[in-house]
């Protein structure tokens, strides 16, 4: 293909209103689960559709189809008033048809620029043009307003950055219609303030959007109308004017919340961890205890070196100077089995890469840190192997059709709830989770915060990570906020506001960019 | 995790090429040292004899690598190798043209290719399973063939070739960079050779960019199968004979070349100048032992060290970055 990124950019002639994508009665059936049932649903040309349901709902299952990532059951998909197969993901994107997925599913090992351009790259001759799509990949970059180099690798990127990279390759593919499945979930909020920018810059340019999302205040921030799906059942389209979150709520889980923040204060006992002046790669001089009874949240942008602080606290890296004292005594953490003996539980960030072995059964993988537990000398007792799963299964309600079915075939939500999960029945005293609700549904996560409010009454202590403010605004008794491995602000159970939180940790970073301007 | 600034500044493109000169540095060295050590290894001779020697597991290693780019491995490649000396033997000695019988043979390994595509990518076997299988069914279709026993060439011309040499460089060895050159250019600058890495990478994220992930994994071991079976016939050219069963165990040989060259077991590492100067270190520690009387068996025990070596620094270097 010798096409530059100009002609690849969108040139959509398209009149708004008018129906540009019918779903005629959609369905698709995996072995034991129906994930859809047959959906019927019309996207107006132009508009920002937003698509909201439980973890399961069928969401992404939804845009797996309309992609060509995976063949329908039945129904038909009509496309301009031509129905269409979409049997593969080569034909959706032939017809503009684009998504990014809610994985960050691009090659790690790649260049950002050949990532942008992978499948659509330029050559003459037979030749790839490589400074060429480089030099194309950044102006598209910039132009997007990203402020991202085009010519590094990208696993050298945060998953943020990915996730944006992700977003702009969509807009150079001739895209009429983009759908983007949980974008912001490793998203900072900065970075979701330029995609933002972007989706509306594509909607002016006549894209028609559809926007799937679990946090609520994003759909009414962006959306036109907004859909619910219930156990694969669209049960509602609303105009956003016309709606509210109860009402979309109510609708997703079939029952009302009145609070999903579900905070109880207990009295802090003893510490059970203090770091002094701890330092390691990618943070320094960090004190920081957490008491019995209580949540620590720790803030700050992906990247400023909160993961790291808490896996040098979980003996992955060696810390460089420095103390740990675990219930007042002075340790050493040399390897996650040290932790672990001591009684720490980490639930890890990036559930793909470390969270999850996918291609094992649910069961498995919710029993992976206490089998020591529930076997008896060298044998594991099979009778509680089954019942421990079943009860992870059913308290964190795990949408799996049984304990046997793989990990990797669970929606993304409830793969994260194995991700916590498993550390519940551990008996730890000191829970570290970090991002533990992304991507999960707000049902679950009132019922992951009532989790956390339970641990706490039987005396352990939380770490929590979080890049979504409103969480560890609300949950966190003591609220560090850390900016480029450095702790630079400490608040009580909400005793600061959001703005001056947010500047806290962006600070640095803004005035160095105002500064390149 | 780096933060975004590092991530931005940090130039790491340039890492492939300077792997390449570090081990072009070793085979100096290794040259260097041998020359002082021995009389006879910087003889004319000696030389001549080190690149033919080098020169087809070298081939051999870089359709080898493009297999291993995308996450597989193809263990059959040697028993390919015997398998076409046979195939070119009887041919030429039935009298078909040289030319045509050197083609017929090359289709021959592009049919092994297709056939490891076709396993690995429409009954889903996995790639050590199938190439596993026609390792050893190979042999045994050769041997069947020929009854057990060697088929003498009766073609001086074609045996010839692989002796002589071009302007001073024998011709074996430039049958490397005949190979080599194209390889490098599909590899590194080529939309398919792009495609090899992505696959390896990530083939989820392939497809859903619309890179046809199946015809990638058949180009590579089609690519693969046909550089063995080049290497079979220049194998037969330089014994005179064809036998099912030479070339025994250079499908190691070829894969430790290129792990030797930076390629990545786990898949989307990997280069073309890489597994070529992991060939010729071999073949010089190989010839440097015999040099020096080294104990036959000594010269595998240190092949095995070598790579762990090397492949523990690449490790280290790539995990420093
Ligand atoms: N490949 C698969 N094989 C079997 N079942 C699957 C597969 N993919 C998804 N499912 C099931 O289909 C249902 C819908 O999944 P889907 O991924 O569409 O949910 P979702 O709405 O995107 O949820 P989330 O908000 O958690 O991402 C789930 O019950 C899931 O377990
Ligand atoms: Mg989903």
């Amino acid at each position: 293909m010798t096409s530059t990124a100009q002609e690849l950019h969108p040139a959509p002639t398209l009149q708004p209103g008018r129906t540009i994508l019918e779903l005629n009665g959609l369905e698709k059936r995996y072995p034991g689960t129906h994930a859809l049932k047959p959906v019927h649903l019309a996207f107006k040309a132009g508009e920002i559709h937003a698509i909201v349901g439980e973890n399961g709902a069928g969401k992404s299952t939804l845009i797996k189809l309309l992609t060509g990532v995976m063949p329908r059951t039945s129904g038909e998909v009509i496309w301009e008033g031509q129905p269409v197969a979409l049997a593969t993901p080569h034909e959706a994107m032939a017809l503009g048809i684009n998504a990014v997925h809610q994985e960050v599913v691009l090659c790690r090992h790649l260049t950002v620029a050949a990532n942008m351009f992978l499948g659509e790259e330029e050559s003459r001759f037979g030749l790839l043009q490589q400074r060429a799509m480089v030099k194309d990949a950044q102006k598209i970059i910039n132009g997007l307003g990203f402020d991202l180099p085009a010519h590094v690798v990208l696993g050298d990127l945060t998953i943020g950055q990915q996730q944006l990279i992700a977003a702009a390759r969509a807009t150079v593919r001739g895209t009429k219609f983009l759908i983007f499945d949980e974008p912001t979930a490793y998203l900072t909020r900065k970075e979701a303030d330029q995609l933002f920018k972007l989706i509306r810059r594509l909607k002016g340019e006549g894209v028609t959007i559809i926007y799937i999302s679990h946090r609520m205040e994003e759909v009414f921030e962006l959306a036109d109308r907004v859909s619910v799906l219930r156990d694969g059942t669209l049960v509602g389209t609303r105009n956003i004017a016309e709606t509210n979150e109860p009402e979309l709520v109510k609708l997703m889980i079939n029952r009302s919340i009145e609070q999903i923040y579900h905070k109880e204060h207990f009295t802090p006992g003893a510490p059970i961890v203090e770091t002094k002046n701890l330092s390691g790669k990618g943070f320094e001089n960090v004190s920081v205890t957490v008491r019995a009874g209580e949540i620590v949240g720790l803030y700050g942008l992906i990247g400023a070196g909160r993961s790291e602080f808490v896996t040098t606290l979980y003996g992955r890296h060696k810390k460089s100077a420095g103390q740990i004292l675990w219930q007042g005594k002075e340790v050493q953490v040399n390897s996650e089995h040290d932790a672990i003996r001591l009684g720490m539980a980490l639930a890890p960030e990036s559930r793909r890469d470390q969270g999850l072995c996918l291609n094992l059964p649910v069961g498995m993988n919710l029993n992976l840190p206490i089998y020591k537990r529930i076997s008896s000398n060298l044998l594991i007792s099979g009778a509680k192997e089954k019942t421990e799963a079943d009860r992870q299964i059913a308290d964190l309600r795990i949408k799996t059709p049984t304990r046997n079915a793989l990990a990797s075939s669970l929606s993304g939500g409830n793969q994260q709830k194995i991700v916590i999960g498993k550390w519940l029945a551990h008996g730890a005293k000191l829970f570290i989770f970090d991002e533990p609700t992304v991507g999960v549904d707000v049902g679950t996560k009132a019922e992951i915060y009532r989790l956390f409010s339970a641990l706490l009454s039987k005396g352990a202590g939380i770490i929590l990570i979080s890049s979504y403010l409103p969480e560890v605004y609300e949950l966190a008794d003591t609220l560090h906020v850390f900016r480029r491995g450095k702790l630079v602000a400490t608040h009580g159970f909400r005793t600061a506001d959001h703005e001056d939180i947010l500047t806290q940790a962006l600070a640095e970073k803004q005035e160095k960019q105002g500064g390149q301007k | 995790m780096s933060t975004e600034a590092i991530a931005a500044e940090r130039p790491k493109r340039n890492y492939n090429a300077l792997f390449g000169l570090t081990l072009l540095a070793l085979l100096v060295l290794l040259w260097v040292i041998l020359s002082l050590a021995t009389t006879s290894f910087a003889s004319a001779n000696n030389i001549s004899n080190l690149l033919r020697q080098g020169s087809m597991i070298a081939i051999l290693a870089v359709g080898q690598t493009f297999v291993i780019i995308t996450g597989g491995i193809d263990l059959s490649v040697g028993a390919v190798v015997g398998f076409s000396t046979v195939i070119a033997a009887m041919l030429i000695n039935a009298g078909v043209p040289v030319f045509v019988a050197i083609l017929i043979t090359l289709l021959v390994g592009v049919a092994i290719g297709l056939f490891h595509g076709f396993g690995i990518v429409k009954m889903g076997l996995p790639p050590f399973i199938i190439t596993l299988a026609t390792l050893t069914s190979l042999r045994g279709i050769g041997l069947l063939m020929t009854n057990g026993n060697s088929i003498s060439i009766n073609n001086d011309a074609f045996q010839e070739f692989s002796r002589n040499s071009f302007v001073g460089v024998p011709n074996l060895f430039w049958m490397v960079i005949l190979v080599g050159i194209p390889a490098y250019i599909f590899l590194h600058h080529s939309r398919w050779g792009r495609y090899l890495f992505s696959v390896g990478s990530n083939a989820e994220a392939s497809r859903l960019s619309g890179v046809n992930v199946q015809r990638t994994i058949y180009m590579a071991y089609t690519l693969s199968g046909l550089c063995a079976a080049f290497v079979g016939v220049l194998l037969a050219s330089r014994i005179g004979i064809g036998n099912p069963t030479q070339a025994e165990g250079w499908e190691l040989q070829a894969i430790a070349s290129s792990v030797i060259g930076g390629t990545s077991l786990f898949g989307a590492v990997g280069s073309v100048h890489g597994p070529l100067l992991g060939a010729f270190i071999l073949a010089t520690i190989n010839n440097g032992a015999n040099l020096l009387n080294v104990n036959a068996f000594w010269q595998r025990i240190i092949t095995g060290l070598l790579i762990i070596v090397i492949v523990y620094f690449d490790g280290l270097r790539r995990r420093g970055k």
